[in-house]
């Protein structure tokens, strides 16, 4: 499958775990990985799924790195009807009421544009026992296996 | 024969800068040295001891030298161990990444009476760095000044009850001083106005879940910015919170001009926004207003070039200001000078051999690997680390197995 893995970040730890999950994923998919800063939001492609990687910040904001993505979404409103994508966050339990409010955030911006997401978004906490990688690599193959017959069918 | 960088300070600029060099040229040699014998410079020694999740950044760091072929080198101070002018003939490029280290003083009447504390002193001997100062008794009343993410750091923990700092990393020694300090009111104090402080509203949100507490915020104001209205909407839901037997009170757009007491604090002199006189009793004042160094000229995300191959990057570069995101976006953009800088100038080809790996004493990568294991084998109950607090007990915990066999 033609995987892309889409990252924001402030601190580097989303990029260090989207680099893991691609590098991972490699062997048996075609995967690309790229920061949100520098995605287009036209550039979305129905034979792709989108796998996204997001850190929070702020108040339960996006990171700064997919800010502009987010803006650009909101602005040129893309059509994203046949656009599949799952969401990893990062978050902090830390900060309590806005836990993986960034995720939340980006999931939530895509599906308002009809993109349709899939399976569970799963979040890492900074402040938990798990390393990322250890979340995030059997959800990626539970996510793809189920991306498997969605992905590029009517596009 | 690959190019070489030597990158002094292994706090979070420094490992930003190693992190950036390698993603582009993993073939470069990339040396990290550091006066301490552990690495991560304020991450360590700086960042909340009840703010793990931020430390988990390490991780980051730790792959440089577990997977990207950096090296570390603790235990190793330049100047004493080895010059400068050393370094920039064995190195094709030399980053001072030191940071800074000294708090600002309030520069009123009565700052440097016994009591008058700042915040890098403070927070440098809770989180026990070994050349920390001892933890000062502060009183029953203790006066925090400032408004940024620091003095919120020191007000949280000295807030806190014993249960809210289980895991953390805070030694026997700051858990004791914390447990029995008999704090019964703080009085956190600003110059600017109330929308005007740069407190995070996360970390405002956290004082709203502490247990023992009961807080006020005077003088709230109004605010002309969004972000103003969101700091005011955070501080607002705090006023009231909590019954608990430790008060807290916020107070705003007070200009402290003299520190009073009589061989020891007694209060803080400040002018009020009506412009009258206003006294706040307190029996130790903390100062979070910053560090020294605003000398430093670089502008956020400026690459620093100080010469032909020498370059400053983070707090030491920047002066004491931002937070670790700021450090990687300045870092990143330092690492393209450097790369393009290295692309322009010939390789040298009398580049002297290793001047690092022959000094006595330093700290390796495997060395830190053993003080952390050490450290996270068997914390006591509620903590998540038990820091070796003092060098000597590092470098003995550093030192290889074999090492040590052939000591006397
Ligand atoms: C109390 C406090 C709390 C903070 N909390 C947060 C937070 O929660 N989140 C956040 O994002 N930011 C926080 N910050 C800011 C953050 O710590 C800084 O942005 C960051 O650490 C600056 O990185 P640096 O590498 O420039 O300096 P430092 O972290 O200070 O690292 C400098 C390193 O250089 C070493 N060194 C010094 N002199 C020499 C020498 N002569 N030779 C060799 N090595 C030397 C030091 O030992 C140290 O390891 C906090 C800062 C403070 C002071
Ligand atoms: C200033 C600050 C604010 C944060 N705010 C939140 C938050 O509101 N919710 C959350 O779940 N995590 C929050 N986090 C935690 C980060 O999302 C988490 O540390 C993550 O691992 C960072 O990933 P990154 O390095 O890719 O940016 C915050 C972290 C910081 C430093």
């Amino acid at each position: 499958m033609k995987i892309a893995v889409l990252y924001g970040t402030e601190t580097g730890n989303a990029e260090m775990l989207a680099e893991d999950l691609a590098g991972e994923l490699e062997g048996d998919h075609d995967v690309s990985c790229a920061n949100l800063s520098g995605f287009d939001p036209a550039g979305f492609d129905a034979g792709t799924f989108y796998i996204l990687v997001s850190s929070t910040y702020g108040d339960g904001d996006l990171p700064a790195s997919a800010q502009p993505f987010a803006k650009a979404v909101e602005a040129k409103a893309p059509d994203l009807s046949g656009i599949h994508f799952a969401v990893f966050g990062l978050g902090d339990s830390e900060y309590h009421e806005t836990f993986n409010g960034g995720g939340e955030k980006l999931a939530a911006l895509m599906a308002a544009r009809g993109a349709v997401q899939v399976g569970e978004r799963v979040t890492h906490d900074a402040s938990g026992p798990d390393m990322a990688e250890d979340l995030a690599f059997p959800w990626a193959r539970q996510v793809i296996e189920m991306a498997a017959g969605l992905v590029g069918e009517d596009a | 024969m690959s190019r070489r960088v030597a990158i002094l300070g292994a706090g979070p600029s420094g490992c930003f800068v190693a992190q950036a060099l390698l993603k582009a040229r993993p073939d470069l040699r990339v040396d990290i040295l550091d006066r301490l014998p552990v690495p991560y410079g304020l991450v360590r020694y700086g960042v909340a001891a009840d703010h793990q999740g931020t430390k988990a950044i390490t991780r980051q760091f730790a792959r440089l030298f577990e997977r990207q072929g950096a090296r570390f080198f603790g235990n190793v101070t330049v100047g004493r161990d080895v010059t400068l002018e050393a370094l920039r003939e064995a190195y094709d490029a030399v980053v001072v990444a030191t940071g800074l280290s000294t708090d600002r003083r309030l520069g009123i009447p009565g700052d440097d009476l016994p009591g008058v504390h700042g915040a890098g002193r403070i927070t440098r001997a809770l989180y026990e760095h070994p050349d920390a100062e001892p933890l000062p008794p502060l009183g029953p009343r203790p006066l925090i000044v400032g408004n940024g993410n620091v003095a919120i750091d020191l007000l949280r923990l000295l807030a806190k009850t014993s249960e809210e700092l289980d895991g953390s990393d805070l030694g026997p020694g700051p858990t004791a001083w914390l447990a029995g300090s008999g704090i019964d009111e703080i009085t956190i104090l600003g110059r600017s106005p109330a929308a005007a402080a740069r407190f995070d509203a996360v970390m405002l949100k956290e004082l709203g879940r502490l247990s023992g507490v009961s807080i006020a915020v005077d003088d709230l104001g109004t605010a002309g910015t969004e972000e103003g209205a969101r700091t005011l909407e955070a501080l607002s839901a705090l006023h009231g919170h909590g019954a608990g037997p430790r008060r807290i009170r916020f107070v705003f757009a007070r200009r402290p001009i003299a520190v009073e007491g009589d061989g020891c604090v007694s209060g803080l002199l400040c002018i009020a926004p009506d412009g009258r006189e206003e006294r706040f009793p307190a029996t130790s004042i903390l100062t979070a207003i910053g560090f020294d160094g605003e000398t430093a000229t670089a502008e956020s995300g400026a690459a620093v070039r100080m010469a032909p191959g020498l370059y400053g990057a983070g707090w030491f570069a920047r002066g004491p200001r931002g937070t670790i995101p700021d450090n990687r976006a300045d870092a990143q953009a330092l690492a393209a000078v450097i790369l393009a800088d290295l692309d322009a100038t010939p390789a040298s080809s009398s580049i002297p051999g290793d001047v690092l790996a022959c000094l006595p004493g330093t700290v390796t990568y495997d060395g830190w690997t053993r003080i952390d294991a050490a450290e996270t084998a068997a914390p006591p109950a509620g903590r998540c680390r038990a820091k070796i607090t003092g060098r000597a007990a590092m470098l003995s915990l550093a030192a290889a197995p074999d090492e040590k066999e052939t000591q006397p």
